[in-house]
């Protein structure tokens, strides 16, 4: 199996966004550019070698020289003195429109996000209609009533930007504006400039510092593509936009004129922005903190894996048998087991149920035998045999021929497990006519019977709604019908009817009965809740910390519970009958892997705990399994 | 979906009406008296006052307005100041040209976007996510003119393999059409094809972990349609909500492009327009780019309607 399936489940865990190593090392070199700009911005006429205007005709359009660094342009001009003298108009453009932006875009927002009625009704009108012409365009079109020229450019750079500093700032008043401390500085009567100011203003610097950056940079590359048109900038004044103008007339004679007012530009407009991100970053790490989780390094991974393969007797007419199974999770440091040493078989028409706390390994016992179990999870050990071919050792292709076909599954939460953007039927017709090569006409049929098959009235009709229009019970029907919809031989079922309202699960349970006397299917019924799995499993497979704890025929572990933890199970079930006392709980919490107890893993939480409990412990038993040593001794409650 | 095409061109009337009449105020915003502008400064007065009639100027503002709306939503955008042709002809002329710059663009920046956003995706931390994120950050801060220079100093000076400048008709030859667009539109589209890169990446990574994508794999569906046709189908929500905007952005920078590969599109009328004072003209460009932008933002509404059937109005 490659890296593919892994990445369906847990490429969100690494969301935060990719840094390149020494992320300090860029921030530095980006603040020592805008450092070095600022410099030669204001010691211009010291630091260039030659006057910017000065010509020299007999020297036009050399390239890189000792005499002249950076070559010459068509007049014969000094190409690195014009650079530099073009840091100048590059800090003065962006300083001149960043502000104007800022000083017309804030407080008009303030006043209309404040007002609010018909004055922002307006503005936003007209916001929106500026918005929506290209920004050059406004900009151009700002310009032919002020004028060609560096300030009357950056004048109509302003205006334009200033429509989102407007946006913003409105947006923050709407947000503030109904605090409550505002609303009581209002009340005790504070004047509303007073408000807008002292209660207000303070909360828009954080957004106001990010998006000036982001400005900053954005104007910069409108000043140049506007000094590069002719519209900015006039010449013989030396900008970055108006070299470039000079280059690409002169292109077919001496190219490398574009590369370094080009350069200048994208260290520039870079630097801007990565000191932009790193400010977004810190303004907004005091939202949000980081938080990762301190898996402890691979304590277990020493620990014997399989150490006692149990002789679990093999049954009459088994479609699934997990034997020895292990499976391990990557962790800082190695890897740590999740599942150790599984072994259960399910026959034709048996349902079996897994119960435990969250933690205890359950839903990933389901998809590992999926082959579905997410990034860098790997089942390391043992064998998967359904229908007598080991899964887990089985290819991508014949895992995906196998799934839908032979083992399906049915997910805790129908409204997230069918796709939103589909009709159910559809769905459903999608699995018949790839994985059994129907028409599209013979899937659709198919599919309206199947729905109709889950007691779903008006199949037709219900069959063209998308799963956003179905309730949860509804959703959780047709759910059921696609994993069916292939006959598979094993289903299983993960907490199917946790998500669901208290009536609609017995209706839900009710239907996977009669499902399995008509199919005739295994079940691998996965859940949280003894009552459930009372209700509908012919056996109880007890999971603790990654390992069987108890497995009995379901009559026989309620009446006779053989594990401590299994009777802390019993006694946590509600009963609708007696609400007093209390529920009694299990104390503590399932260790997370890797800090599993060598010994019993259950013994931090026992009460019956002895010295012997340190030492690993065999399941034991033929019919009836127990992983305790003290089982043949504890008179341990049943269920009440 | 017809009800919601209904709906979003209701909403685009008051939005029309801002732009008509911050359009039609352009006349009197500009600091040259359009009359001056035509006779020139030889005229009498007597000439001043018929051009004066003859433009309208002496009726009330608002009828006035009312008459250009009239003209205006009949295609009549009355003629340049500058050499009198009509300011419709002129701009229908040149949009193929702008059109093609920015349809080709459009077109780089969502094939390799997506492309590039889905495998970084599937891939985080791989060489291809690197790529896209430094791509996305370089591509924000490359201007797209210089980028198109490069391109012309690489590709047409050097190895010669396009045409430096010029554009050639897809009506008169498709190939010579698509070897004289394929420069402006890499340098154009790029920088967008690395900004729906980013956005299609943290939308996919966001789907790939959805219940509905383990339930489809779970299903036996093969990877490629589960990753292509489900979680692609989604993610591209969040996308085409932007994508209107990324056009937006290409249409304005076709306009600086041309000027690059000396084309002869929008921009180039517009800088003309700009230079001459030719109110009418400019007037005329922008209707015409805010019909433009306002046609996309349509087609994408109507899209993001079509794959996603929440935005449907019921």
């Amino acid at each position: 199996m490659t890296s593919n399936p892994e990445i369906l489940s847990s490429a969100g865990s690494r969301r935060s966004r990719w840094r390149p190593d020494g992320a300090h090392v860029i921030t530095a070199i980006a603040a020592a550019v805008l450092v070095l700009l600022a410099f030669l911005a204001i010691f211009a006429e010291w630091v260039a070698p030659y006057d910017p205007l000065r010509q020299s005709l007999m020297e036009a359009l050399q390239g890189p020289s000792a005499a002249h660094w950076l070559g010459t342009d068509d007049l014969g001009r000094d190409v690195l003195s014009r650079l530099i003298h073009g840091c100048r108009i590059a800090v003065i453009a962006a300083a001149e429109a960043t502000s104007i932006a800022v000083l017309l875009g804030v407080p008009i927002g303030l006043f209309i996000g404040y007002r609010g009625g018909v004055w922002d009704w307006i503005v936003m009108r007209i916001v929106e209609a500026v918005v929506s012409i290209p920004g050059i365009m406004v900009a151009i079109a700002i310009i032919a009533i002020l004028g060609a020229g560096l300030h009357r450019a950056m004048i109509a750079l302003g205006i334009l930007f200033s429509t989102s500093f407007l946006r913003l700032a409105r947006g923050v008043v709407l947000a503030e504006r109904e605090e409550v401390y505002v609303r009581s500085a209002r009340v005790i009567g504070a004047s509303d400039r007073r408000i807008l100011l002292r209660h207000i203003f303070p909360n828009i610097a954080p957004p106001l510092i990010v998006q000036v950056t982001l400005t900053v940079g954005a104007v910069l590359l409108a000043e140049a593509g506007l000094s590069f048109i002719g519209l900015g900038v006039q010449p013989p004044q030396a900008s970055w936009g108006t070299m470039l103008n000079t280059a690409a007339a002169f292109m077919d004679f001496n190219w490398f004129l574009s590369v370094p007012p080009g350069i200048a530009i994208i260290l520039t407009v870079l630097s801007v922005n990565l000191l932009g991100d790193v400010l977004r970053d810190s303004i907004g790490r005091g939202i949000a903190i980081e938080t990762r989780p301190e898996t402890p390094a691979a304590r277990f991974a020493a620990a014997p894996a399989a150490a006692q393969p149990v002789a679990l007797p093999r049954r009459a007419d088994e479609i699934l048998r997990v034997e020895n199974l292990q499976v391990m999770v990557p962790a800082p440091g190695g890897e740590v087991p999740v599942i150790t040493d599984l072994t259960f078989g399910i026959a034709r028409g048996e349902t079996l149920g897994l119960v435990g706390e969250s933690g205890s390994g359950k839903t990933l016992t389901g998809l590992a035998i999926l082959g579905l179990l997410g990034a860098g999870v790997r089942a390391t050990h043992g064998a998967i045999l359904l229908n007598g071919r080991d899964l887990r050792t089985a290819s991508r292709a014949e895992m995906e021929e196998v799934r839908g076909n032979e083992v399906a599954m049915v997910f805790q939460d129908p409204t997230t497990s069918l796709n939103p953007a589909f009709t159910v039927g559809s769905q459903i017709a999608e699995v018949l006519r790839v994985k059994q090569g129907l028409t599209r006409a013979q899937a659709w049929t198919r599919a309206v019977e199947l729905i109709d098959r889950v007691g779903i009235p008006r199949p037709e009709e219900r069959a063209r709604a998308y799963p956003h229009e179905l309730s949860g019970g509804m959703a959780q029907r047709v759910a059921i019908a696609r994993a069916l919809s292939c006959n598979p031989s094993l289903l299983i079922a993960d907490e199917p009817t946790t998500a669901l309202d208290v009536t609609v699960q017995q209706e839900i349970l009710d239907l996977f009965r009669d499902l399995q006397s008509e199919f005739g299917m295994a079940i691998l019924f996965v859940t949280h809740d003894l009552a459930v799995a009372a209700d509908i499993c012919d056996r109880i497979c007890v999971m603790y910390a990654g390992e069987m704890v108890e497995m009995a025929g379901v009559d026989a572990l309620f009446a006779d519970p053989r594990h401590p933890y299994t009777s802390g199970l019993l006694h946590a079930m509600p009963h609708a009958s007696d609400r007093m006392p209390p529920l009694p709980t299990i104390r503590g919490n399932v260790p997370r892997p890797g800090d599993w107890p060598t010994g019993c893993r259950f013994s931090d939480r026992c009460d019956f705990r002895i010295a012997a409990c340190d030492a690993r412990i065999p399941l034991l038993g033929r019919e009836r399994l127990v992983r305790c040593i003290r089982a043949g001794e504890l008179e341990l409650e049943a269920a009440s | 979906m017809l009800k919601l095409i209904v709906q979003r061109l209701l909403a685009l009337v008051p939005l029309l009406f801002i732009v008509s009449v911050l359009t039609f105020s352009f006349t009197s915003l500009l600091p040259s008296d359009p009359v001056d502008l035509i006779i020139g400064d030889a005229g009498t007065e007597e000439q001043y006052a018929m051009v004066r009639e003859r433009l309208g100027l002496n009726e009330p503002v608002h009828l006035r307005y009312l008459q250009w709306l009239g003209r205006a939503v009949q295609g009549d955008l009355g003629s340049s100041f500058f050499n009198s042709v009509s300011v419709m002809g002129a701009v229908m002329q040149r949009l193929p040209v702008t059109l093609s710059l920015t349809a080709m663009s459009a077109l780089i920046a969502i094939l390799i976007g997506v492309a590039a956003g889905v495998a970084a995706a599937l891939r985080p931390r791989s060489w291809i996510d690197r790529f896209a994120t430094l791509g996305a950050t370089f591509g924000q801060a490359v201007p797209n003119f210089w980028f198109g220079l490069i391109l012309v100093a690489i590709f047409a000076v050097n190895l010669r393999w396009f045409p430096a400048t010029g554009f050639t008709p897809l009506t008169e030859s498709p190939w010579e059409w698509l070897r004289s667009v394929i420069l402006p539109s890499i340098a154009l589209g790029t920088s967008s094809s690395a900004a729906i890169a980013r956005q299609v990446r943290s939308a996919m990574v966001g789907v790939l972990q959805q219940d509905y994508i383990r339930a489809a794999r779970a299903q036996g569906l093969p990877f490629r349609r589960v990753i292509f046709r489900h979680a692609l189908t989604n993610a591209m929500v969040p996308v085409v909500a932007v994508l209107s905007f990324q056009i937006t952005v290409l249409l304005g920078g076709a306009l600086i492009v041309e000027q690059v590969f000396a084309i002869n599109g929008l921009g180039t009328l517009a800088i003309a327009a700009v230079r001459q004072q030719d109110i009418p003209m400019l007037q005329g460009l922008v209707l015409v780019m805010v019909g433009l932008v306002v046609t996309v933002q349509l087609a994408t509404d109507i899209l993001y309607g079509l794959i996603n059937p929440k935005a449907r109005p019921s």
